[in-house]
């Protein structure tokens, strides 16, 4: 089988951050990434075309709106998700999974799949591992999610067990279930809630299995972060150094800059891009919410530093003016949020090879919070176990 | 071959001079080159709205890409809020909006009329509620030329008393008077007639007298151009083309003609025939947040069933971005999930547009101007049976019948 080969360029001392090359079918990931989603639900969407102008490598395609409506077949004449939404770089497509489950009424969840009620004539749809990863083949993406069983962070008790043991068995289905094993790359996607032991019991299982690649799955759910912080690097310590990590639905800053530190390379959150529906523009020292009165006269980019197409044409005041009248300054925000996400990626690859990550982090750190007394506890902790001690 | 008239077109002081490149003979078309401080535009030419009021907006590089040459900028929301002098600090309307092509300023009335509360219009201008405070704005003629010297556009636009085409009596002719003593009153108070240009707006609603005597006396006065307005409010099409061609046959020949409010592409195409320059319309993008894509044999709404699954662009003719790149099944699948379907529709119904207007304009010169009205309107409608009656009475005046 052909993996994508993930080169290792360098390994911080004293941290677990790496900056590697992900090698992949369309072309060659820099990590750590940030990935937009390319189109989203209900949200103000960002066309193929402008990630494409802000150097994005890999996006996230919608497989429950993009794939299974209208369907695969269809996708499949339209030359793939590729083709149909005219990407040509990386796609990574989630299994159906979890949109299913947000946007449709769960019936219910068995080791054949998970069934859900339709929408539209209220039948009952079964996705199991099987299907998921046929209508995957059909999307033709570069990095497929295997189909788990999605449990809250925030749930306790055996349902957390029975969710980690059917993940492991619905991983071996999916990997049997996978067309193109020599031109898609099939992530698993690693369980157990917040507890150390189950947690470490799915790690050890699944990394028996030969799979390209590894998600940390099961948190950014709503958990306390102190608890989220703890089930990233322990399931750091125990994936492998030569297969890239993708910790999922993690995007606000302090987060992408600690789960860096403790040896994530990927990484996806519609939280820039939710967040700009409301005006709140992302920037090195928090955000700044445009509709405020304050910037009804700032004649100064969002972000003077920043080289994104909407700092380089437009100022606080004009997108002020414009949000109240016209829709269009969401996408202007959206573009710089994006672009925010992915510069802030860049300067932490490019800080982990020249060496000074470290202090990368602690000038991070001093600019996002006005005094050390107000650094997230939990974000001390964390870099304090990787040696990054802020002060 | 230079027009013998290009020497009376140009005017030393004014920064607008029309140059007519061509006349059709059988119609009253014509197109022209409207020089403008920014760039030169192309007539006939349909001009989109920079930004607008709850709309899904086309960003200003994206107008920049169309090849469009001059666009609407929108006096109320980027002028009055946050202010002109703001405006004014970062390099006018232009710096604003980082638009360098030409910007066309409305007087700031007609959103304010359908905006805000109305409080009075009275002789000194026209008083609103502020829905802010409460407070009462008085913006008269002196103001709103004021607001729009600050911002700076290459087009500006007289107040005028707006009264809607379906209102008749005594109010029409008291609206009709006072928009004369309102654009005597914005000829005085322009601080920049070197570098910005003062439209009269043509009124009398549907009042060929009225309209008439306006026409008269506006035309007494020198400004660089003429809008026909009053029109374009849900009026009868009868009445409507009846005071365009009435309009044109008493504005000068030498100055641009805009129509405003006109954007169906039918009536583009009967208002060019019928001898005007320059229109605006918010239909294109509006009917685009609702999913309704304009092509040559109408529109498609791309949220119908029967486009799930159709990988041909919108238009396969058209050569604007959304039809270069991405199929009807696929804007069909994001309408449902993201609003950037709507932005994809939007781009493709202004470039429907500038495209038609285009068009129209290299008929007119190539002396094929009735040929494309005919091929038009077959394209358009199935049959001639269905081809709308007032347009066919409209082109008989100017000598094309439609068979």
């Amino acid at each position: 089988t052909v993996v994508p080969v993930c080169h290792v360029l360098v390994d911080v001392v004293l941290t677990k951050a790496r900056a590697c090359d992900l090698k992949l079918p369309h072309c060659t990931v820099s990590t750590p990434v940030f990935m937009p989603v390319g189109t989203q639900g209900t949200m103000k969407g960002i066309t193929v075309d402008q990630l494409d102008d802000l150097g994005c490598q890999i996006c996230l395609g919608n497989t429950y709106h993009l794939g299974m409506r209208p369907g695969p077949e269809l996708i499949e004449k339209a030359n793939g998700l590729h083709g149909f939404m005219n990407w040509k770089r990386n796609l990574l497509t989630d299994s159906g999974g979890f949109q299913m489950v947000s946007l449709v009424e769960l019936s219910e969840v068995t080791e054949e799949g998970v069934k859900f009620k339709s929408p539209y004539d209220g039948k009952e749809i079964l996705l199991s591992p099987e299907q998921s990863i046929a209508i995957q083949n059909s999307l033709g993406s570069d990095i497929m999610m295997q189909l788990d069983d999605v449990v809250s962070s925030t749930v306790t008790g055996p349902r957390v067990e029975e969710a980690t043991w059917r993940s492991i068995r619905w991983l071996d289905r999916c990997i049997a279930a996978n067309k193109n094993p020599d031109r898609q790359n099939l992530f698993a996607i690693i369980q157990g809630g917040l507890n150390a032991e189950l947690r470490k019991a799915c790690l050890d299982e699944m990394t028996k299995r030969d799979v390209p690649g590894f998600a940390i799955g099961g948190l950014s759910g709503g958990e306390e972060k102190d608890d989220f912080w703890r089930m990233v690097t322990l399931s750091t310590d125990h994936l492998p150094r030569e297969k890239p990590r993708y910790l999922m639905g993690v995007g606000y800053a302090v987060d992408l800059v600690v789960c860096v530190a403790l040896g994530c390379d990927m990484f996806d959150c519609v939280f820039p891009t939710r967040t700009a529906r409301f005006g709140s523009a992302l920037v090195p020292w928090g955000s700044l919410t445009i509709t405020k009165k304050q910037f009804a006269k700032d004649l100064q980019a969002i972000d003077p530093d920043c080289q994104c197409p909407t700092c380089r044409r437009h100022s606080r005041a004009y997108l002020h003016a414009l949000f109240k009248s016209d829709t269009a300054a969401m996408h202007h925000i959206t573009i710089h949020n994006i672009s925010y996400q992915l510069t802030l990626m860049r300067s932490m690859r490019q800080s982990i090879i020249d060496g000074r990550f470290p202090d990368f982090v602690r000038t991070f750190m001093k600019r996002m919070f006005p005094s050390p007394e107000q650094y997230p506890g939990w974000a001390v902790d964390a870099l304090g176990t990787v040696n990054i001690t802020l002060n």
